[in-house]
């Protein structure tokens, strides 16, 4: 069963449209990757999920149906706005807001104090809020959205102010949390984050999907028509469906006539004796897919 | 329910266990205690015990009964001495073992002419009790009851009642005219501070951006049943603190002044008072909430809860009139003004007797205006909460569609 599915949702605020007609699947055991650029649906598509806003069609079905009360207990979200009690200290600060997921308080602390001493934060426990810095603040925020183990993660940019040590730290723990069998959604414009963490991706555009699936289909759809091979032996100066020859890094680019197969490629540069220890098919890079997507969408919109 | 218990619990100790509210709570009682042992201490320090001597020429205070009263701190009962000339007496004056002397000449009867001689100037409790012990001594009441005679000098006492017999107060309560005016401020302190922590709890939720976290994890109605219910009871803990040494210090003021053993507030100004305060109460947290969920920020909030909070207290600036008026256009307007309201019930009720048709009206209004008020907040809460800096209008207010 799918921990969130998404069935021809749409949602507008007066004059805009916000959603359209948007459906997808979050399963759990993945990372689901939320893409889009700025003002594309993202947040208000959380929102709805959320049950903070009602769609105006559609059907959302969160862990088997409609919200509740105890599913709400299941979730944590991580928004973008950020925002912890500043005037109190950190602990009690992450226990009150424990105790609204419905965690005893007891079971709290004992949680609690496992979390602040991995994100190195317990020493600090008992400082006033507005004292940390920010990227402590972050870490705190991210105690908020995983202390009460829930089965539906919903974070929106997670590695903000983040050092490279703590960014790796949350990415083993998003990873760790997929293989308790937990759905994560992701919603990032870090699109390397994306390509290292998700399973699956989904890209919205003014309000409606542009891209959804696996990121090796979707890469394969974009697949461009080059290929990268890493020869032991000197690289021929022409190759039998190659257009054109270019040095990168100790690797060959090569750009295939139209009519051309990679196989047959591979096969002709063997036939020339040469000796090969890489040969892969170039697939570009998500951050390029995005662009191209984004922009072939406004140019629609323009004409 | 747990939410909301959790939601009260949290917004009643960040308020209650601050060092702010807890020197803000005692400092009136402490205030009022510092002032009334103040004026204790002047009171002994000042009021001279020692006994009034008097030279008697006249022959009527021959055998003189002596004056049997019971002195207080503020009223100590004072000896006279007789002495059998003025050059005793005088001597006796000089040697500080009296603080005065009168001379009472012959013919007292006739010219009414006393002379008193001093270092200092007399109390007037003492002049007061040298009166009542040479007309305690006068013939026509020597052999009376003191009781009686003390009843004879004081004269009659007065209750005005009204013609349906609904109301009345005697001459020597006065102080059941002033129970409305305390019972308004009192009200006025407590919903304004309960109302105003309200209002910092909202904004500082916007502020701080947790709005978005406590929403995914509550409903708005639990939250905001949670923080008003949490912020109420700070206002009542302070009303309870304040009443109990309000208390104390009826029982023992109650020692200085016997009146105020009679102390006690008539049921139906209780029933009118809860009928009045409780949707009072409801429609200033409200939109004190309103107001919150719309701003941006604090200082702006602030400035906005301040006029809201001025109409609440108009009645107070225009107090002398409505007392002197109490059925006068201005005091009925200002009782028909939802916001003025509660006052103004308060300050008509202490000076005259409502119409009961009057005193309905004013509490329907205040219901509805409550009910109303409620509404509006919800919508406030619902269209702004999300709405990070950015303020919204009293016409997106009423006009913007839901977004939820």
């Amino acid at each position: 069963m799918a921990t969130i599915s998404i069935n021809n949702v749409s949602k507008r605020f007066g004059e805009t449209l916000a959603v359209d007609a948007l459906s997808f699947d979050v399963h759990p055991g993945e990372i689901f990757g939320l893409l889009g650029p700025n003002g594309a649906g993202k947040t208000t598509c959380i929102r709805m999920i959320l049950d903070i806003f009602t769609p105006d069609s559609g059907e959302i079905s969160v862990m088997g149906g409609p919200m509740t009360d105890e599913k709400k207990n299941r979730i944590g979200y991580l928004p973008e706005e950020r925002g912890l009690y500043q005037d109190i200290p950190l602990e009690r600060c992450l226990t009150f807001l424990a105790t609204l997921k419905g965690m005893p308080e007891r079971a709290i602390a004992a949680k609690l104090t496992d979390y602040l001493k991995h994100f190195d934060l317990y020493e600090v426990r008992n400082k006033k809020v507005k004292e940390l810095s920010k990227g402590m603040q972050q870490k705190a925020q991210l105690i908020s959205t995983l202390v009460h183990d829930p089965d539906l993660i919903i974070i929106d940019e997670p590695f903000t102010s983040l050092d490279p040590v703590n960014t790796e730290m949350v990415k083993d723990i998003l990873e760790d949390k997929r293989d308790e069998g937990k759905a994560i959604i992701m919603s990032t414009h870090q699109m390397n984050q994306v390509e290292e963490l998700c399973d699956r991706i989904l890209l919205i555009d003014h309000g409606h999907r542009v891209l959804y699936g696996t990121l090796d289909e979707i890469q394969s759809k974009f697949t461009s028509r080059d290929i990268f091979v890493k020869p032991l032996t000197p690289m021929p100066a022409a190759i039998d469906g190659v257009k054109e020859i270019r040095e990168l890094n100790g690797r060959y680019l090569l750009s295939l006539k139209d009519n051309a197969q990679p196989n047959q490629v591979l096969k002709n540069l063997i036939n020339l004796g040469t000796e090969i220890s890489a040969f892969e098919v170039a697939t570009p890079p998500l951050n390029e897919i995005f662009i191209q997507v984004v922009r072939k969408q406004e140019r629609a919109e323009h004409d | 329910m747990t939410k909301i218990w959790q939601i009260i619990k949290y917004e009643y100790s960040r308020h209650v266990f601050n060092k702010r509210f807890l020197f803000s709570l005692l400092s009136l009682p402490f205030m009022v205690v510092a002032m009334g042992v103040a004026g204790v201490l002047i009171a002994f320090f000042t009021q001279n015990r020692s006994p009034i001597g008097y030279v008697d020429h006249s022959g009527i205070l021959e055998n003189a009964v002596p004056l049997e009263i019971e002195g207080n701190i503020f009223e100590p009962a004072i000896e006279f001495v007789s002495y059998p000339g003025e050059d005793q007496a005088r001597e006796s004056l000089e040697a500080e073992r009296i603080q005065a002397y009168y001379v009472i000449p012959e013919g007292f009867l006739e010219t009414q002419v006393v002379k008193l001689y001093s270092q200092n100037t007399l109390g007037n409790s003492a002049q007061d009790q040298f009166r009542q012990f040479i007309l305690r001594n006068l013939d026509i009441f020597k052999g009376l009851d003191p009781q009686v005679v003390e009843r004879l000098q004081d004269g009659s006492l007065l209750t005005l009642a009204t013609l349906d017999g609904s109301r009345e107060m005697r001459e020597d309560q006065w102080f059941m005219m002033i129970i409305p005016i305390i019972a308004g401020i009192t009200f006025i302190i407590v919903v304004l501070t309960s109302g105003g922590y309200l209002l910092t709890s909202v904004v500082e939720e916007k502020e701080n951006r947790t709005m978005e976290i406590v929403i995914t994890s509550v409903t708005p109605t639990q939250l905001m049943t949670g923080k008003t219910i949490g912020n109420i009871s700070v206002g009542l803990t302070q009303l309870i603190v304040w009443l109990v040494f309000a208390w104390i210090g009826i029982v023992v003021a109650g020692f200085f002044w016997p009146i105020l053993r009679d102390f006690s507030i008539p049921d139906d100004m209780i029933v009118v008072m809860v009928l009045v305060f409780l949707p009072a109460f409801v429609m200033v947290a409200a939109i004190m909430s309103t107001i919150g969920a719309i701003m941006t920020e604090m200082n702006e909030a602030q400035q906005v809860s301040g006029l809201f909070s001025m109409l609440v207290t108009i009645p107070f600036y225009v107090t002398t009139p409505i007392m002197v008026n109490p059925n006068g256009t201005l005091a009925i307007i200002l009782s028909y003004f939802p916001p003025s309201a509660p006052i103004t019930v308060l300050l008509r009720m202490a000076s005259t007797t409502i119409p009961v048709w009057q005193l309905s009206l004013n509490i329907l209004i205040l219901f509805a205006f409550a009910v109303a008020s409620v509404w509006l907040a919800g919508r406030a809460f619902r269209l702004g909460m999300l709405e990070y800096g950015k303020k919204l209008s009293f016409k997106d207010l009423l006009r913007k569609p839901e977004a939820a």
